[in-house]
């Protein structure tokens, strides 16, 4: 795959100015703390959830609300502040060293990380919503491999920071009342020295064997751990920053890469930064697909946009809209595919990714690619057409809500169902439903 | 700009929302991709897609269908003149073999494809490529001397009844070719059976016969005397083991060549689109049920109960139905283990089709259709099974 990013990091200047972009955290429903205008500092809440108002999410820049973008159904799409210049103003919280954590009670632990506005970085399974404060989860995974393409590769965004992993690490302890799982492929394992001794699990094969979701689902036992937490290691790394030195984290690392991007490496860059910041759009025609995120996971944006809070990373690729001539013909010694129909199955170069769908919209024909790749064993065409006939006991039992949303499965489809994109509305409304049954 | 790709985006428009051929858009893109790919790029994540379409895929069993056609085109050929009495020779036999041949081709697809056309047109769904296999598949599996009318009909009913009353590709649980050729088997027999349709008549003019009658191996076989070897009539009505396996005899025209179904059914393993799984269980099936009645054969036992169960993969179609037919996705049970279990019970219904039902010697083309009907009850349990080892999440 053409497009891995370098491992030099570049530490980027502060840029003007940094959003948040609401809509792009799943499941919450956001309340507005600031109106345009209003003067922020870093720390400073600017929305909490209408389900729990205790999580709240802070600004990551100290300055004044620039704009409020709205998007349909008065969904909040962006807050973008506009930076002070000079020093920004800056909220201060407790510090926490390991005595103290020692000595801490869970509930005084919970309290100090939804105060400092980062109870975001966890998320609980099997929906990935912001987890619920008063369960105890019964098992937390951190996973630090990065196997979609391309996220910050973590030897890279853990050089030199073994110590806080360990605080963070400690800090997960006291929130469950099972065992962390500190996971990453074999080969971290040998380059991440001493971040790499206190793995727990190693994960083998391709994307999406990193994913918490998918680990889980190979080391369950049993139905109760279903409802364990997760956390990414670049988040878990946030939060003891915040516990550590008493600040709101406002710098992360992030990969730029893709077969399109000017220039592939690693950034320090402000969360929220503004994508241009990342890459010049003054390199490129135009007609790239911004992807913030991974190539199978993450959202089409564009120049104008910011990075998303999860997000780690930029990947631009080729749009590639003109419509190949006699394509049903090539032997496609350059054709990316799952399937062993192209020439590129034997070549050894690396591969260009457009945008393409190389295909029209059909019916299933059980070709069951999509079963050959699902890391949780699932039958996405049969789950498909379960979803479709609304067979909700059907569609759970096959095992909808295993899904860890990874997307390979319409990746392979050659009748281009959108089969990951079904299961995801499929289980965030599921997970809507159970909301509403609980009130 | 390529010029075709000109002409193409010059009669789109016609072909619009609102214009008189509105309704045969489906037809516009699916000539459209013959030439070009689509242009289409993905809206929402995964953003990449893979490189392989549906068209691809059935273009490839199409391409592997070929050499059984061209070999058909010669064999149909050969078998007239070897029963006319010329001295064979390759461009007239092939010529000769085309001639009989190709039109059946073409009214299959003029028909097949013509009533995709139709009903995409009424039903607003896409063409379904799949149509364009079905059509090659079905004038391959039908006699030679089959009557145009026939092939017409037959085609109209497999795509029409076997596919699109359950709501087309995807939907259908029959295999549309099989569905066809059974309809004019039970429709027409005469046409369809018995010695004298295996064989074009070539007319030398002088006397000239209404029809050739020459015995299909699976004709011959019930022959055998009492106590006598299958396999030494065979030999001795012409077909030894060679001319079986190499396909040089009277039978459907495109179906009696193993090599080729074998090279055929090689192929498509190697590039994952036909799956292994079911033909290792068609030919585990096909020689597990012979060895059976291997064992259980007496000295007054019908003929086909000694028959080497290797000569049941030579014979009757059995190779172009296990490559070809069996193989068919969506006819097929839709979950891995199920496969291997419908592949092993068409081989051992196929067997048992032929030795107890004589009438229907044809026993791989009814045991897929039977199969397919219970292909829903394999997958059925094969996802209970599964889903047995889940640990639930609900
Ligand atoms: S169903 Fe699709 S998106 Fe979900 S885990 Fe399986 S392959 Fe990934
Ligand atoms: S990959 Fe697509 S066509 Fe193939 S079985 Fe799955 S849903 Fe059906």
């Amino acid at each position: 795959m053409v497009g891995a990013p370098a491992d030099a990091v570049n530490r980027l200047p502060d840029p003007d100015r940094i959003a948040l972009l609401p809509d792009r955290i799943p499941h919450i429903k956001p309340r507005l703390l600031v109106a345009e205008g209003d003067p922020v500092a870093i720390g400073a809440p600017l929305f909490e959830d209408k389900r729990d108002e205790r999580f709240k999410f802070l600004s990551p820049a100290g300055g004044t609300v620039q704009r409020i973008q709205f998007g349909p159904r008065r969904s909040v799409k962006a807050i973008v502040i506009a930076r002070a210049r000079g020093e920004e103003g800056e909220i201060r919280f407790p510090l926490l060293d390991e005595q103290g954590l020692a000595a801490m009670e869970r509930a005084q632990l919970i309290h100090r990380i939804l105060e400092g506005g980062l109870w975001w970085v966890l998320r609980a399974l099997p929906f990935r919503d912001l987890p619920d404060p008063e369960r105890v989860p019964p098992m937390i995974l951190v996973g630090l491999a990065a196997k979609e393409p391309f996220l910050p590769s973590p030897s890279v965004y853990l050089k030199d920071q073994a110590a806080l992993l360990g605080f963070g690490l400690k800090v997960l302890g006291k929130l469950t009342a099972g065992p962390v799982v500190l996971f990453s492929d074999a080969r971290s394992r040998a380059e991440l020295g001493p971040a790499g001794a206190m793995l727990t699990h190693v994960v083998e094969g391709a994307y999406p064997s990193d994913d918490p979701g998918a680990v889980l689902y190979h080391i369950k036992r049993n139905a109760a751990e279903n409802h364990a937490w997760f956390v990414s290691g670049a988040d878990l790394l946030l939060l003891a920053q915040l516990l550590r030195q008493g600040r709101c984290p406002t710098r992360r690392i992030v990969a730029v890469g893709g077969a399109a991007a000017p220039v592939r490496q690693h950034y320090d860059v402000r969360l929220g930064a503004p994508l241009a910041q990342l890459a010049d759009p003054g390199r490129l025609t135009g007609t790239e697909r911004w992807i913030v995120g991974g190539l199978l996971r993450g959202y089409a944006s564009s120049a104008e946009g910011f990075m998303g809070l999860y997000e780690t990373s930029l990947n631009i690729v080729p749009a590639d809209e003109a419509p190949d001539f006699m394509a049903l013909f090539n032997p496609g010694w350059g054709r990316p595919s799952y399937s062993r129909t192209f020439l590129s199955r034997l070549n050894p170069q690396p591969l260009v990714y457009g945008c393409k769908l190389h295909g029209d919209r059909r019916a299933c024909i059980a070709c069951l690619h999509c079963a050959n790749v699902c890391p949780v064993r699932m039958l996405p065409h049969m789950v498909y057409k379960a979803i479709l006939a609304e067979e909700v006991e059907e569609y759970l039992q096959l095992g909808l809500l295993d899904c860890v949303e990874c997307g390979l499965c319409a990746y392979v489809c050659p009748s281009k169902i959108e089969l990951s994109q079904t299961f995801i509305a499929a289980r965030r409304a599921y997970a809507r439903e159970q909301a509403h049954k609980r009130e | 700009m390529n010029p075709i790709h000109k002409f193409f985006l010059n009669q789109h428009k016609h072909f619009q929302p609102g214009r008189p051929l509105a309704r045969l858009a489906p037809f516009f893109e699916s000539m459209e991709r013959v030439f070009f790919g689509p242009g289409t790029v993905t809206g929402q994540s995964p953003h990449p897609r893979d490189s392989l379409s549906v068209q691809r895929y059935m273009m490839l069993v199409i391409l592997m269908l070929l050499p059984c056609l061209f070999f058909g085109m010669y064999n149909v050929g050969l078998q007239a003149f070897k029963a006319a009495g010329q001295p064979p020779s390759f461009w007239p036999m092939l010529l000769f073999g085309a001639k009989t041949v190709l039109p059946l081709v073409i009214i299959s697809y003029l028909f097949g494809f013509g009533w995709e056309i139709v009903f995409s047109a009424i039903r607003k769904h896409p063409i379904s490529e799949g149509v364009f296999v079905t059509s090659m598949l079905f004038p391959l599996i039908l006699p030679p001397t089959t009557p145009w009318w026939q092939a017409a009909l037959g085609i109209s009913f497999g795509v029409v009844i076997g596919k699109e009353v359950f709501g087309g590709t995807g939907r259908n649980f029959l295999n549309p070719a099989l569905t066809g050729r059974a309809f004019l088997y039970f429709a027409y027999p005469v046409q369809m059976s018995g010695d004298a349709v295996w064989t074009a008549v070539y007319k030398t003019g002088v006397q000239a016969v209404d029809a050739v009658s020459a015995a299909t191996p699976l004709a011959v076989i019930p022959a055998t005397p009492a106590g006598g070897m299958a396999e030494k009539t065979l030999a001795a009505a012409g077909y030894d083991l060679g001319t079986l396996f190499l396909g040089f005899y009277p039978d459907s025209i495109g179906a009696s060549s193993t090599l080729l179904c074998l090279i055929g059914a090689v192929v498509l393993i190697l590039l994952g689109v036909a799956s292994y799984r079911i033909i290792v269980g068609d030919i585990l099936g096909i020689l597990a049920m012979g060895y059976l009645l291997n064992l259980l054969a007496g000295p007054d036992s019908a003929p086909y109960y000694s028959l080497n169960p290797w000569y049941h993969l030579l014979v009757g179609g059995s190779a172009f139905g296990i490559a070809f037919m069996t193989t068919d996705p969506v006819s097929a049970p839709h979950t891995h283990g199920a496969r291997y279990v419908y592949g092993f019970l068409i081989g051992i219904l196929t067997v048992l089709i032929r030795v107890f039902n004589p009438a229907y010697p044809e026993g791989i083309m009814l045991a897929i259709l039977f199969m397919n009907v219970f292909a829903p009850l394999l997958d059925q349990v094969a996802v209970g099974l599964q889903v047995r080892r889940r640990i639930p999440n609900v």
